[in-house]
């Protein structure tokens, strides 16, 4: 057998779910050192995958997700998240224009990767778990804007976490004591909700809005310019820059 | 609603639970838990057992979902893996199942009947599909009874009524035609 013949079949191995606890552990940890291994897992694992798809869905006890509320109240990192203080949901600018870190990625870099792969072992939980790198998610809507001119002056990408990443595509002219204010209508009985402010000046910028339900297809956004430092009254007051309405993008 | 869309909510929600949305895992498990009950039962055979597997990887979503990573796989494919092995596990460990031994064995031939099926069921343009169908039956048949229903060696050996050790190889063999057919 040829290295890569040798690599191909302990994929299989390890995908098929043959593999003894010890054989799965080095597995797990050969996953984060030989990239070729790790991509004929996970190339395997993806095209397995469509067989988990085949079953129909079976009835789900009522009981069931009550259990799992239970039990995640009862871990000890939820008591501690519980008591702490609810963190401020103000829309800000996000510095870094990656989704923020939680739990293990907080620790960052291989340090993080090495315990969340450790951990992924003693729970045996597998090899997503264990491949722990920064989560780098698609947008959920993708969002053409047009200025009254019918011409695009902006696209925006609206992400699950709240966030959107703004990119101007033409200069905007803003009065001096003027902001431009960036709006969604999810709701029309909630009305339009700023996103944030972006400034005098059209860059790429990436905001990070208040909590809202997940940027669904057709939804609108908009760019108003407003007095400094945004709107007084919360709803947008004056002149739309841009506007368009959101799509989904096409994935493979 | 087809599969892709599927696919991005559940990547959506998997990004919200990360970020401790627990109404988002709520969500999710609205709408994955009953084929992931289903999939954890073709391997455990017993409903109580694919619910307590369920029920087990939920929890451990929950704890570990800010190390999923998007761009490698399907939120859906992290999930169903998460159970998948949380089932192998349980089938593994002798002593919890001893009880069902009989039962197991009296259900052989209704097991690899649902490997069967499933690969049947695979729609024709699927690319596993077209090349698990280039495969010898004796070969495509082990892998699926190691997939689908989570058979070891031994078990397939039974099954096909071969020698353990020509098993692995015919294992080994298809999986190894297989990657380079898919790839």
């Amino acid at each position: 057998m040829t290295d890569n013949e040798q690599r191909m079949a302990r994929a299989g191995d390890y995908v098929l779910g043959l593999m003894s606890e010890e054989e799965r552990d080095r597995a797990e940890h050969d996953m984060e050192r030989d990239a070729a291994f790790r991509d004929a897992v996970l190339t395997a694992a993806q095209h397995f995958h469509k067989l988990d798809l085949t079953t129909a869905p079976e009835p789900v006890p009522d009981q069931l997700w009550q259990k799992v509320s239970e039990r995640i109240a009862s871990l000890p990192q939820m008591q501690a998240a519980e008591t702490a203080p609810a963190s401020p949901s103000k829309p800000r600018v996000a510095a870094n224009a990656r989704p923020k870190r939680f739990g293990l990625h907080s620790l960052g870099g291989r340090g993080g990767f090495a315990i969340a792969a450790s951990l992924a072992a003693a729970c045996a939980i597998g090899y997503f778990g264990a491949l722990a790198t920064v989560t780098n998610p698609q947008p959920v809507v993708v969002v053409v804007l047009d200025t009254p001119a019918n011409t695009p002056g902006a696209i925006f990408e609206a992400f699950a976490d709240d966030s959107v990443r703004i990119v101007p595509l033409e200069e905007f002219t803003v009065p001096a004591g003027q902001t431009m204010q960036v709006w969604t209508l999810y709701d029309k009985a909630v009305g339009p909700v700023s996103l944030g402010t972006i400034g005098a000046k059209a860059t790429e910028v990436r905001l990070q809005g208040p909590h809202l339900p997940l940027p669904k297809p057709e939804q609108l956004y908009e760019i108003t310019l407003e007095p400094s430092p945004g709107s007084p009254t919360g709803k947008p007051t004056g002149p739309i820059l841009v506007k368009g309405f959101a799509r989904q993008p096409a994935r493979s | 609603m087809d599969a892709t869309s599927d696919d991005d909510l559940c990547t959506a929600l998997l990004v919200r639970v990360a970020r401790g949305d627990r109404a988002s895992l709520g969500e999710l498990f609205a709408r994955e838990a009953g084929r992931l009950i289903a999939v954890a039962r073709r391997i455990l055979r017993r409903s109580d057992l694919a619910e307590e597997a369920v029920q087990d990887a939920f929890v451990a979503v929950w704890q570990r979902a800010s190390t999923y990573d998007g761009a490698r796989g399907s939120a859906r494919a992290w999930l169903t893996t998460i159970v998948r092995n949380r089932a192998l596990n349980m089938l593994r460990d002798g002593a919890r199942l001893d009880y069902v031994d009989d039962d197991m064995l009296e259900h052989f031939g209704e097991r690899s009947a649902d490997a069967e099926a499933a690969y049947a069921a695979l729609p024709d343009r699927e690319a596993l599909k077209q090349c698990l169908g280039q495969l010898d039956a004796s070969r495509r048949r082990s892998i699926l009874l190691a997939y689908v229903v989570g058979f070891t060696h031994g078990e397939i050996a039974a099954d096909l009524k071969a020698p353990v050790g020509t098993v692995k190889a015919w294992i080994r063999r298809g999986m190894i035609a297989l990657q380079e057919c898919l790839s």
